[in-house]
C-alpha cells in the first residue's frame, strides 16, 4: 500500500513575534490580522454564534460577532458552513520532552542518592525538575497532536514520585520561547519510581510513607528548618504546593489511596485516570478530586480458541465491556473531567466509542476544552473564544463528532496550520466506469477523509487505491488478466461524474468518465449504533467473579439446634440456639423465643434450622498476607516503620471470597520479613464487596512486623545483598536498641521543641517506633530459632515493654516457659519446616508444647490457599502433642483474636459479640468439615449454595461476553490476545512489588 | 549435676529410638488382630484379622470368622484401630533435597532442560530426616523424580526403608518424566506471565523426540547418545512416561502426541484443568496423577472449591487417577498426603474409594498393582495402623507400619526434639 503523502501549510497567521529578543536574519515578517467569515462558532462547551466572523490578530482573538466591520488590510479566509472550536487541551503528555535515561544495570543495592547537589536525600523525589527547562520543540509530535484537534498541553516528565513542575505550552512549531505559556503551570506527583535504582522506597506503601515524609519535611523547612540545611528540593517542593497538582496513581484503588493522603496535608489533586473508576464510582466521588480521564479502552480478546478463551477471566471481560462508559459514568454521577489522547492509539476512534456509550457531545467537548482550562486555573484565556482569548481554535467541515467531520486548520498560539483548504470531496457512492471500451462497476466506499476504491469486473472485486485532493481525483486498479497489468487513472470530479484520462499497461492514455449511479450508504455507523444500544452488563462489587450487586444486610438471625463452640466456660453445647441482630449475637440457649429476644429490634427475623450442624466464631488469621497491592515488604531499609498495609489494602482480591469460604473473617494482614523493623499491620474483616476503607476493624489496636533470622539478614537473596546492615543475629540486635535509643532522642528533641515553640520534623518512623516504646503499638515479630527470640525479649524487657506476639515462632518450644514469662503469644504454623537452614528444628508439636507452657498459642496462615484450610491446621494441634479438641479450635480463634486484642468482641460465641460465624457440616475440626455458611457483622458474605449459583451467573455472564467479543472481532475491532497471567500470591518473604 | 542427668537420660533415650535405623528383616508370622482394615480395593473389614510371612501377606478375613494360631507368632491386638495399605506418594522429590534455602542440599535439578539419562535414585538419600516424618503419617513407597526442564530423567520407585538406594528401591528407572512446555513461566519481577515462546518450545521437544525415536531404531549405534539411549524403555513399554501438563490442550496435545509416536505406557501427572477432558482420558485410557489438590483454583473464576472436588468429578467419570503433593515445600508437606484423600473424601468421593486414591490407584498406575497397593494375600506386607481415621488429621496416629513385613522404628527428628523438651517443660512446671 503506497502513502499518500498530504501536504499541510504552516503560515504565521495573526501573529508575529512582536517584541523579541531575538535578532532578524532577512526581511522582518509583519504582524497580519486574519478575518475568518462566517463559521459557526461554538464559543464554549456549552454556547454557539451561528455565522459569524473571528478577527485574530498577535495571537489573540480581537473580536467574534457578524457585522463586524472587517478591515481592509485583513487577510480573509472564507468559512462558510464550517465550524469553529476552542482548541483541545491535553493535560497529560511528555510533548517534547527528553525520557531519562536509566542507570546501568548493577547488582549491588543502592541505598544512598547518587544525585550531586543539595537536593532531596531520596532519587525518587525530583520537585525541582523543571518541564519548561527541558523543553524542546518537536515538529512531528507537534503536528501529532494538532491534526487530532489540539492547540495545547501540559507537558511533565513522567519520572519519580515527585516529578516537578509541568510546562503549559502551545504546540507552534518556531520555538520553546513562544510556544511557552506558562512555564511553571502545575506540581505532579505519582506512585510510580521511575528511573531512581535507589532501593527506598521498593513498594508502594513506601512510596505513600515517602510522600508523607516529604509533605512534613517540607513543612519543616519552610518553618524554619531551611537555617538547619539548605535542601533545594524542599524548596521547590514548597513553591509547587500553590500550583494545581496532578498525580498519577496507577488504578482506581491508588487514586482512593492518594486522595486520602492528600487529605491528611490539605492538599487536592487532579487525577490522572486509569479508565477503571467506573468499579467504584461512589468513592472516586466523596475525594472531591477531579480526573484526567484515558481513551485507551482495552481490545478485544481474541476468545475464538474455547480453551484459550478460559485464560480471560470474566473480570478483563467486564473491564472490556465497561471501559468505554467510563466517561458516560463520570458525566452520570457528575465528577469533573478531561479527557486525554495520551495512551490512546486512536484517539478519535475511541473517543466516538465513549460518546456511543453513553457520553455526551456536550461533556465531551467540555472535557476537552473547558475542563482542562479550569483545571490549570486558565479558563480567562483558553478553552472558550471570546473576545481576549487566545487563538487557539480549531476549525472543522461540519460539526465536530460528526463521523465524516474534517478538522481543517488548527490555530496555536496564533499559529495557523491548515490541513484542508476545502473539505474533502465525497467521492463514496457507486459509479459506471467507462474506460477503453468497457463498461463497469465503480464503488468507493471507507471514510470521508480516506476512501477505498473496488473496481468490479462482472462478479470480481479488484481492490485498487484512490485519493483526492481537492477536485482532481487520482486511482489505480491492477489485475494480471482481466486489466491486463495496471490501469492508472487521473481526473476531475463534476457535480454527478468524474472526467480524465487513463493509461493501461501498454502506455497509451485514452478517456474515462465514471458516472454516479448511487449515493454512499454508510452501513458501519448503524452497526456503531446498534452496538451502542446493546445493554452493558451490570456492575458488580468487587468487578469480578463472585463480586455482587448488593452487599448482603446484617440480618435478624437464629440458628436452631446447632452445636456451638462457644470458647467460653461453657465449652461445647450441643442442641442451642443462637440469635444475631445488627451484627452482634443478641441470644444462646436452649429453645430461643424469637419473639422475646428480637424484642424492639424490627426487622424479620430468619430462622436457620441448624441441627447436626456445627456452629462457631469466625476464624481470625493473625499472619495474612492476602489483599494487598504493590508490595507486602518495603526491604528499601532495615527499618520501616513508617508504612502501614493499611495503606494499601487491596478489597478486589478474589483470596477474600476464597478465604470466606474456608470460614475465615478476620485477617492481620502483616508487612512482609524483609527487615527486623518492617511496617505497620492491617487489622481486617473481609468484608468482600466493601471498600478498602471498610476493611479496616474500628478500633482496633496498631500492630507492627518485626522480623529476626535469614530474611533480615539477606541470606537468602543473592550474592550481591551483603551491604545492608545488619548480615547477623548479633547486628540485628543492635539495630534494635539503635532504633529505640533514636526513638528516645527523638522524643526529647520533640518536647523541648514543642516548649520552645522552635520548628520540630516530625518523622514517622520515630512516631511509631515511640509508640511502641510507650506501649500503644504492639509487635508481631517473624521469627524461627531460640537465640534470636531469646534476644528480643530481653531487647523489650529492657526497653520497658512487652513483645506482643511471635509469629511463626518454630522454635518457641525451647523458649516456651521464658516466653509465658515475658507475656509473649505465640501464633506458629501447624507443620512447616525444612525450607530454611533455620527452620530445622522445626516440629509440629511446637503449638501444643508452647500452650503447654501457658503460651497463648495460634495457628496462621501466610498462605492464601492454606488459610482457607485453617480449621484442618488447628485439627493438627490434637494429633502433633494431643491437645483437647477445643483447645485446638481456640488457636484459629479465640486466641488470635487475643493476640491482636479483640478478644473483648471476636473470638467466641458470647452475647455482644460480633456476629461473625461460620456454620459447619461436621464438627469443624475435622477433615470432613465444609464451611456452609460464613458471616460478617452478620452479614452473609459466603454461602456455599448460593457459591454454587453465583458459578452458574458467572458461567451465564461469560457467555454473553465471549458473544459480544466475537460479534466485536468480526466487525473489525482491534485484537490481543488471552494472557494465561498466574495472580502472584504474597508470602513474608516477597521482595516483588 | 541436674544437667549431667538429664544429659545421660537423654543419651539413652536417644539412642534407643534412633530415628533413622532400617527395620530388621521379618522373622516371625505377624497377626494383626481386631483392626478396621481398609483394604484398598474398595472394600472394608470392621474386625479384621490380617497375617504375614516373610514380607507376604497370608491372609486377609473377618476375624469372627476365623480361628487363630497365635503360637509363635507377633500378635497384635488392633482393634478399634484402622488398618491400611502402606501410602504410596507419587511424583515427589522426597531424599533428593534437604533443606530448599541450602544449595548443598539440593539434588534434583541437572544441568540442561533434555536430560532424561539422569537417574534420580542415584541421590536418594536414605539418611533424610524429611523422610522419617513423612513415614509416621503412613507413607511407605514413593516415587522419586528428578525435577526441572524438558525431561529432568528417570524416575524410581523406593520403599521408605533402607540403608542405602539399592536397599530402598522397589523398582529402579521405572519412567520418564516429561514437563511439557508451559503456557505461563514465571520471570522475576512479572510474575507468571504468557510463555512466548510456547510454540518453539513445543516444536524443539517434538523434534527431540522424533531424533530418539529414529535412534532407537539402531540397535547398536556406533556412538551413543546417552539421551536417546535412556528413551528406549518408554518405546518398549517397560517405562512409563509421565507428561505434566495441567490445561485440558497441553493434556489432550500432549498424550496425542506421544501415542503417535508409539510410547507405550503414558499417565498425565498435573491436570489442574483435568475436570475439562474426563471424556478424553476416558477414551484413550490415561491414568492421571493428579497434583496437591490442597490448591487454589487456577482461574479466578472457578469455583472456590473446585480444586477439592476434583477428586469427585473424575472419579464419576471413571478417570483412574491418583493423588501426589507436588509444588512448594513438596517434600517436607508430603506428609499430608493422607489428608488430601480426606479432602477428596469431604467433597464426595465415597470413603474406601478414596482410601485408593492413596493407595491402589498408585500401585495400578505404577504397574505394581499385583505386589503392593491392597490388603490381600499374595501382596507385600506393606502396611500401616492408625490410632484412628487415617484420613483426617485429627485422629492420623500411626502406631504400627511394617514394610514387605519388617516392622519400622516409628519415630524422628522431630519426635526426639518433642520428647526432649516436653521433658524440660513438664520439669518446670
Amino acid at each position: 500500500m503506497r502513502k499518500f503523502f498530504l501536504f499541510i501549510l504552516v503560515v504565521l497567521g495573526g501573529f508575529s513575534f512582536g517584541q523579541s529578543t531575538f535578532p532578524t536574519n532577512g526581511m522582518k515578517e509583519s504582524s497580519s490580522l486574519y478575518a475568518i467569515l462566517g463559521a459557526n462558532v461554538v464559543t464554549r462547551f456549552d454556547a454557539e454564534a451561528k455565522q459569524v466572523d473571528l478577527l485574530v490578530q498577535d495571537g489573540e482573538i480581537l473580536a467574534i460577532g457578524s457585522n463586524l466591520k472587517v478591515p481592509d488590510h485583513a487577510v480573509r479566509v472564507q468559512a462558510d458552513g464550517k465550524y469553529i472550536y476552542p482548541g483541545f487541551i491535553d493535560l497529560l503528555s511528555s510533548y517534547g520532552l527528553k525520557e531519562t535515561s536509566r542507570s546501568k544495570w548493577d547488582p549491588f543495592p543502592q541505598y544512598e542518592s547518587e544525585t550531586p547537589g543539595a537536593f532531596a536525600w531520596n532519587e525518587c523525589l525530583k520537585p525541582e525538575y523543571r518541564a519548561a527547562e527541558d523543553f524542546e520543540v518537536s515538529k512531528n509530535q507537534a503536528e501529532g497532536l494538532r491534526k487530532k484537534g489540539f492547540t495545547a498541553v501540559l507537558a511533565h516528565r513522567e519520572d519519580g514520585l515527585a516529578r516537578g513542575s509541568g510546562v503549559f505550552l502551545g504546540l507552534n512549531s518556531t520555538n520553546p520561547h513562544t510556544a511557552i505559556i506558562k512555564p511553571k503551570a502545575s506540581g505532579h506527583l505519582s506512585f510510580f519510581k521511575g528511573s531512581s535504582r535507589q532501593a527506598y522506597p521498593s513498594s508502594l506503601m513506601g512510596m505513600m510513607a515517602l510522600l508523607k515524609q516529604t509533605y512534613l519535611d517540607a513543612e519543616w523547612y519552610a518553618a524554619g528548618g531551611y537555617e538547619e540545611e539548605t535542601n533545594l528540593s524542599l524548596e521547590a517542593w514548597n513553591e509547587l504546593k500553590a500550583l494545581p497538582t496532578f498525580f498519577k496513581a496507577g488504578d482506581y484503588l491508588s487514586s482512593l489511596r492518594a486522595a486520602k493522603l492528600g487529605n491528611e496535608f490539605n492538599q487536592s489533586y487532579v487525577f490522572y485516570g486509569s479508565g477503571d473508576e467506573y468499579k467504584r464510582l461512589k468513592s472516586i466521588k466523596a475525594t472531591g478530586a477531579a480526573f484526567v480521564l484515558p481513551l485507551n479502552f482495552p481490545a478485544v480478546y481474541d476468545v475464538e480458541d474455547p480453551r484459550m478463551a478460559e485464560f480471560v477471566p470474566l473480570s478483563d471481560m467486564k473491564h472490556w465491556e465497561l471501559a468505554p462508559a467510563n466517561p458516560a459514568f463520570f458525566e452520570k454521577e457528575g465528577i469533573p473531567f478531561a479527557l486525554t489522547a495520551d495512551g490512546s492509539d486512536d484517539f478519535w476512534g475511541n473517543l466516538r466509542k465513549a460518546l456511543e456509550h453513553g457520553l455526551s457531545e456536550k461533556m465531551a467537548l467540555k472535557a476537552l476544552t473547558y475542563n482542562p482550562a479550569r483545571f490549570l486555573n486558565l479558563t480567562e484565556d483558553f478553552g472558550s473564544l471570546n473576545r481576549g482569548k487566545k487563538a487557539h481554535f480549531i476549525i472543522t467541515s461540519s460539526p465536530i463528532f460528526e463521523s465524516d467531520m474534517v478538522i481543517m486548520e488548527n490555530w496555536s498560539n496564533g499559529e495557523r496550520m491548515v490541513f484542508h483548504h476545502e473539505p474533502p470531496i465525497d467521492l463514496r457512492g457507486n459509479f459506471d466506469l467507462s474506460f477503453n471500451g468497457i463498461n463497469n462497476q465503480l464503488e468507493i466506499t471507507g471514510s470521508l477523509s480516506n476512501p477505498k476504491a473496488s473496481l468490479w469486473l462482472d462478479s470480481t472485486q479488484i481492490k485498487g487505491q484512490i485519493k483526492v485532493i481537492d477536485r482532481s481525483v487520482q486511482f489505480s486498479f491492477y489485475h494480471d488478466s482481466l486489466l491486463a497489468g495496471t490501469w492508472r487513472f487521473s481526473g476531475h470530479v463534476f457535480q454527478d461524474h468524474w472526467a480524465g484520462s487513463a493509461v493501461g499497461p501498454d502506455g497509451v492514455w485514452k478517456e474515462f468518465e465514471a458516472k454516479r449511479t448511487a449515493e454512499f450508504q454508510d452501513s458501519e455507523e448503524d452497526e456503531a449504533k446498534e452496538s451502542a444500544t446493546r445493554e452493558l452488563g451490570e456492575i458488580w462489587y468487587p468487578l469480578k467473579a463472585y463480586g455482587q450487586v448488593e452487599i448482603p444486610e446484617e440480618g435478624n438471625l437464629i440458628f436452631r439446634n446447632a452445636t456451638l463452640w462457644t470458647n467460653e466456660e461453657t465449652g461445647i453445647l450441643e442442641g442451642y440456639d443462637l440469635a444475631i441482630s445488627k451484627g452482634k449475637i443478641i441470644g444462646l440457649g436452649k429453645n430461643l423465643d424469637a419473639r422475646a429476644t428480637f424484642k424492639g429490634r424490627g426487622g424479620k427475623v430468619q430462622e436457620i434450622d441448624a441441627s447436626g450442624l456445627h456452629l462457631t466464631s469466625g476464624i481470625i488469621d493473625e499472619h495474612s498476607h492476602i489483599a494487598i497491592s504493590r508490595g507486602v515488604n518495603e526491604s528499601g531499609q532495615n527499618s520501616s516503620a513508617e508504612v502501614s498495609i493499611a495503606d494499601v489494602i487491596n478489597p478486589d482480591d478474589i483470596n477474600i471470597y476464597r478465604q470466606l469460604s474456608g470460614g475465615v473473617t478476620a485477617a492481620q494482614l502483616l508487612h512482609g520479613s524483609a527487615n527486623p523493623i518492617g511496617g505497620q499491620s492491617a487489622i481486617i474483616k473481609l468484608r468482600w464487596g466493601m471498600d478498602a476503607e471498610d476493611f479496616k476493624i474500628d478500633g482496633a489496636d496498631g500492630f507492627i512486623k518485626f522480623a529476626l533470622g535469614e530474611n533480615v539478614k539477606q541470606t537468602n537473596w543473592g550474592d550481591f545483598q551483603t551491604v545492608r546492615y545488619p548480615q547477623t543475629r548479633m547486628g540485628v540486635e543492635q539495630a534494635f536498641y539503635d532504633y529505640f535509643w533514636r526513638a528516645r532522642a527523638y522524643e526529647k528533641e520533640k518536647e523541648t521543641a514543642l516548649r520552645d515553640k522552635k520548628p520540630f520534623r516530625k518523622d514517622l518512623e520515630m512516631e511509631v517506633l515511640l509508640e511502641i516504646l510507650n506501649r500503644e503499638r504492639f509487635i508481631s515479630c517473624h521469627s524461627y530459632v531460640q537465640s534470636e527470640i531469646n534476644m528480643l525479649m530481653h531487647v523489650a524487657d529492657s526497653m520497658g515493654f512487652t513483645l506482643n506476639t511471635f509469629t511463626h515462632i518454630l522454635e518457641g518450644y525451647k523458649v516456651a516457659e521464658k516466653m509465658a514469662e515475658h507475656g509473649a503469644g505465640g501464633s506458629t504454623f501447624s507443620d512447616w519446616w525444612a525450607y530454611k537452614y533455620e527452620v530445622n528444628d522445626a516440629i509440629p508439636y511446637n503449638a501444643a508444647l508452647m500452650h503447654q507452657a501457658g503460651v497463648v498459642v495460634a495457628i496462621n496462615s501466610d498462605d492464601a490457599e492454606m488459610a482457607r484450610r485453617l480449621n484442618q491446621e488447628a485439627g493438627k494441634g490434637v494429633k502433633y502433642g494431643g491437645m483437647s479438641k477445643e483447645e485446638a479450635w481456640k488457636m484459629v480463634t479465640l486466641n488470635p483474636a487475643k493476640l491482636l486484642h479483640l478478644d473483648n468482641r471476636m473470638g467466641s460465641l458470647k452475647i455482644g459479640k460480633d456476629a461473625d460465624l461460620v456454620l459447619w457440616s461436621k464438627e469443624p475440626l475435622s477433615i470432613d468439615a465444609v464451611a456452609l455458611q460464613t458471616y460478617v457483622d452478620g452479614r452473609l458474605l459466603y454461602s456455599k449454595s448460593d457459591s454454587d449459583n453465583r458459578n452458574k451467573e458467572i458461567q451465564a455472564e461469560r457467555a454473553r461476553l465471549i458473544q459480544a467479543m466475537l460479534d466485536a472481532k468480526a466487525g473489525g475491532e482491534r485484537v490481543q490476545k488471552p494472557k494465561p497471567v498466574h495472580k502472584h500470591l504474597y508470602h513474608c518473604d516477597d521482595l516483588e512489588e | 549435676m541436674k544437667k549431667h542427668i538429664l544429659f545421660l537420660a537423654l543419651f539413652g533415650f536417644s539412642s534407643a529410638l534412633w530415628a533413622q535405623t532400617p527395620a530388621q528383616e521379618q522373622e516371625k508370622r505377624v497377626i494383626l488382630y481386631g483392626g478396621i482394615a481398609h483394604l484398598g480395593n474398595g472394600t472394608l473389614l470392621d474386625h479384621s484379622v490380617i497375617i504375614f510371612e516373610e514380607g507376604k501377606i497370608t491372609a486377609v478375613a473377618d476375624a469372627r470368622t476365623v480361628r487363630l494360631d497365635t503360637n509363635g507368632a507377633e500378635y497384635h491386638d488392633i482393634t478399634g484401630k484402622h488398618v491400611y495399605p502402606g501410602f504410596i506418594l507419587p511424583n515427589t522429590s522426597l531424599g533428593l533435597a534437604e533443606i530448599d534455602a541450602v544449595r548443598a542440599t539440593r539434588d534434583y535439578n541437572e544441568v540442561g532442560s533434555y536430560t532424561p539419562n539422569v537417574r534420580g535414585i542415584i541421590a536418594y538419600n536414605t539418611e533424610s530426616k524429611i523422610t522419617a516424618t513423612v513415614r509416621t503419617n503412613g507413607i511407605l513407597m514413593a516415587q522419586i523424580c528428578p525435577r526441572g526442564g524438558v525431561l529432568p530423567g528417570r524416575s524410581s520407585l523406593v520403599d521408605l526403608d533402607g540403608w542405602n538406594w539399592e536397599d530402598a528401591a522397589y523398582l529402579m528407572d521405572e519412567g520418564q518424566q516429561l514437563y511439557w512446555p508451559s503456557m505461563v513461566t514465571w520471570q522475576w519481577g512479572e510474575g507468571w506471565v504468557t510463555n512466548e515462546d510456547y510454540q518453539t518450545d513445543i516444536e524443539e521437544l517434538k523434534a527431540f523426540f522424533k531424533k530418539a525415536k529414529a535412534y532407537t531404531q539402531m540397535k547398536n549405534p556406533k556412538q551413543k547418545d546417552l539421551r536417546y539411549e535412556a528413551l528406549r524403555g518408554i518405546f518398549s513399554g517397560k517405562e512409563a512416561l509421565y507428561i505434566h501438563a495441567n490445561f485440558a490442550s497441553d493434556i489432550e496435545q500432549s498424550v496425542l502426541f506421544a501415542k503417535d509416536l508409539g510410547v507405550k505406557r503414558i499417565v498425565v501427572v498435573g491436570g489442574k484443568e483435568a475436570h475439562r477432558v474426563t471424556d478424553f482420558l476416558v477414551k484413550h485410557e490415561i491414568p492421571l496423577i493428579l497434583s496437591r489438590l490442597h490448591s487454589l483454583p487456577y482461574h479466578e473464576d472457578d469455583p472456590v472449591d473446585l480444586p477439592y472436588k476434583l477428586p469427585k468429578i473424575l472419579y464419576d467419570a471413571g478417570v483412574l487417577f491418583c493423588l501426589d503433593y507436588q509444588g512448594d515445600m513438596e517434600r517436607m508437606g508430603s506428609r499430608n498426603l493422607p489428608f488430601l484423600a480426606g479432602t477428596a473424601r469431604a467433597y464426595g468421593i465415597p470413603e474406601e474409594e478414596a482410601v485408593k486414591l492413596i493407595t491402589s490407584n498408585p500401585a495400578k498406575i505404577f504397574g505394581i498393582s499385583d505386589l503392593v497397593g491392597t490388603l490381600e494375600p499374595g501382596k507385600d506386607a506393606s502396611i500401616v495402623v492408625s490410632e484412628g481415621d487415617a484420613l483426617d488429621m485429627a485422629s492420623n496416629r500411626i502406631v504400627l507400619a511394617f514394610i514387605r513385613g519388617k516392622k519400622l522404628e516409628l519415630t524422628n527428628h522431630q519426635m526426639e526434639l518433642y520428647e526432649k523438651y516436653k521433658g524440660k517443660i513438664e520439669e518446670g512446671k
